[in-house]
């Protein structure tokens, strides 16, 4: 009787396995490994990949700069309202990333809240680098800052205060204390960030339009070539599988990296490990 | 059970012949109609009942080589139903309308467009076709032979489908795009039409056939021969195609 319990759980875990993977294999089984370089190396690919890195980078740039102290702010005062205002953070991560798009150009279009005074300035966002840039800044924020209020709060409270007592000023015990300690599981939130910002789709297509070399991203190039050229569709979805298994592996390992070169590991380990 | 669903779709139909034209269209119910997306608006007035996949008839080709479940394919070009032919994809297409080209703007024409000239204009955003679905193609052809092609070095996206022209239009995203007159129509006061010179349109003709591998052909016959029929032209008309 236990022994069938354990070989349908397993069966079960076997499916699920094959269900996630056949697919990904079947991409990569799809065309040969030279074929699918020629691809990458096509202009299309390589624009592609010139736009997802650049309004990646800057987006990840803004997510952390903006998002560290943010997040900071939320998981270390306390105030009214403090559990809705993360909720509300939060609401992008499961928000259809076609209702962000629409809400963007609700905001930003030329007849939208902000985008008609923005306009009358001469400024217009949709359907250019900087609709992507936000789009994806939009869809990836949730994901760092959900992570770092995580971290933030699992740094012993002992710890800043001793910082305080010895007469650290609160910016110093930031950037002394709160910081490293936390580094593992910002690290963690950062990679997913990174992993959502690059796939996203929805929001980028509907705001920031497709264009090569200026606004499709590879996720925009997959869509855009799956009927003109197969093969580079295919190369660039085989490209960002890798992307992906990277930032996996680098969330994976991050807690074991730290582990032999900062304290923090015993006070950062269960945000970090229970990301992964 | 697909099998039973046949039956029964067959059953239905033997029992509609000579029946009225209402009831011709109930047994279409279980059918799946691969249309192109400027066809979106007026097949769904002719054929409520039925399934619609709408997208760019490029895409719809794709989907039907990967094995996609279409009963009928009805595009908006010739190039993609011809090569499905040849491949033993689809049965011999037959073109059921023709279309024509026009330049749309937001109503409140941000940009001041009255011309395909005005296109070249620094800062217009123009969002056409992407080249390979029809409506880009087109597109091209038309700049073509007017010699305008510069304006393409305005375009702020290549749309995957004629309607995403249309979304950038009406959502004030853009200030320009070229779509299908029919389009133009269906998107009521939102937008502007602007007539393109007559000597510069492209032929835009849409052939419909049913797909070989139907496993409903008898409706998806029905369906095709609504379609080509004359409350299926007449249809076509009020929405603004032409005639084959």
């Amino acid at each position: 009787m236990r022994r069938a319990f354990d070989i349908a759980f397993a069966v079960a875990a076997g499916l699920v396995l094959a269900f996630l993977l056949l697919p990904i294999l079947a991409l990569f089984i799809r065309i040969s490994p030279a074929e699918l370089l020629d691809a990458l190396w096509s202009d299309v690919a390589l624009d592609a990949l010139w736009v997802s890195l650049k309004t990646g980078l800057i987006a990840h740039f803004f997510v952390l700069l903006i998002g560290t102290p943010a997040a900071y702010f939320l998981a270390t005062k306390r105030f009214r309202g403090r559990g809705v205002l993360i909720t509300l953070v939060e609401l992008p991560l499961v928000l259809p990333p076609a209702v962000a798009g629409i809400a963007l150009l609700a905001l930003f279009g030329r007849r939208g809240l902000l985008g008609e005074q923005l306009y009358a300035l001469g400024i217009t966002v949709p359907l250019t680098q900087a609709a992507v840039v936000m789009a994806v800044t939009f869809v990836a924020m949730p994901f760092y800052v959900r992570q770092a209020i995580a971290s933030f709060e699992t740094v012993d409270p002992a710890l800043i205060d001793a910082s305080r007592t010895l007469g650290a000023s609160p910016q110093r015990t930031f950037w002394r204390v709160a910081l490293p300690l936390s580094a593992t599981g910002l690290g963690a939130g950062s990679a997913l960030a990174w992993a959502r910002g690059t796939g996203e789709f929805g929001a980028t297509i509907m705001f920031a339009g497709s264009l090569q070399g200026l606004t499709q991203t590879m996720p925009l190039a997959i869509y855009a070539q799956l009927d003109l050229n197969p093969d580079i569709a295919i190369a660039i979805g085989a490209l960002l599988v890798l992307v992906s298994l990277t930032v996996l592996l680098s969330v994976k390992l991050l807690p074991s990296w730290t582990r032999f070169t900062s304290i923090s590991y015993i006070s950062s380990a269960p945000s970090g490990s229970s990301s992964s | 059970m697909r099998r039973l669903a046949a039956l029964g779709a067959v059953a239905l139909l033997a029992a509609s012949c000579g029946g009225d034209d209402e009831g011709v269209r109930g047994d279409l119910e279980g059918i799946t109609v691969f249309g192109a997306a400027s066809l979106t608006e007026v097949f769904q007035e002719i054929a409520p009942n039925v399934t619609f996949n709408f997208a760019g008839s490029d895409e719809l080709a794709t989907q039907i080589r990967e094995g996609a479940p279409a009963d009928v394919y009805a595009a908006a070009s010739p190039r993609y139903p011809d090569e499905l032919f040849e491949e033993g994809l689809i049965e011999e297409p037959q073109v059921f309308a023709t279309n024509r080209l026009v330049l749309i703007v937001p109503a409140d024409n941000p940009a001041g467009i009255e011309s395909v000239e005005d296109l070249m204009a620094d800062g217009v955003k123009l969002v056409v076709g992407a080249e390979g679905v029809p409506i880009g193609d087109y597109t091209r052809t038309v700049l073509e032979s007017m010699g305008m092609t510069d304006v393409l070095e305005n375009v702020v996206s290549n749309e995957e489908d004629v309607k995403g022209v249309v979304g950038k239009i009406t959502s004030g995203a853009a200030d320009a795009g070229f779509v299908y007159v029919t389009d133009a129509a269906a998107a009521g006061d939102d937008v502007e039409a602007i007539e393109l010179p007559e000597e510069a349109q492209a032929v835009v003709q849409y052939p419909i056939a049913v797909v070989v591998e139907s496993e409903n052909a008898e409706a998806a016959l029905e369906f095709v021969d609504l379609i080509l029929g004359e409350d299926g032209r007449e249809a076509l008309e009020n929405a603004g195609f032409g005639p084959p």
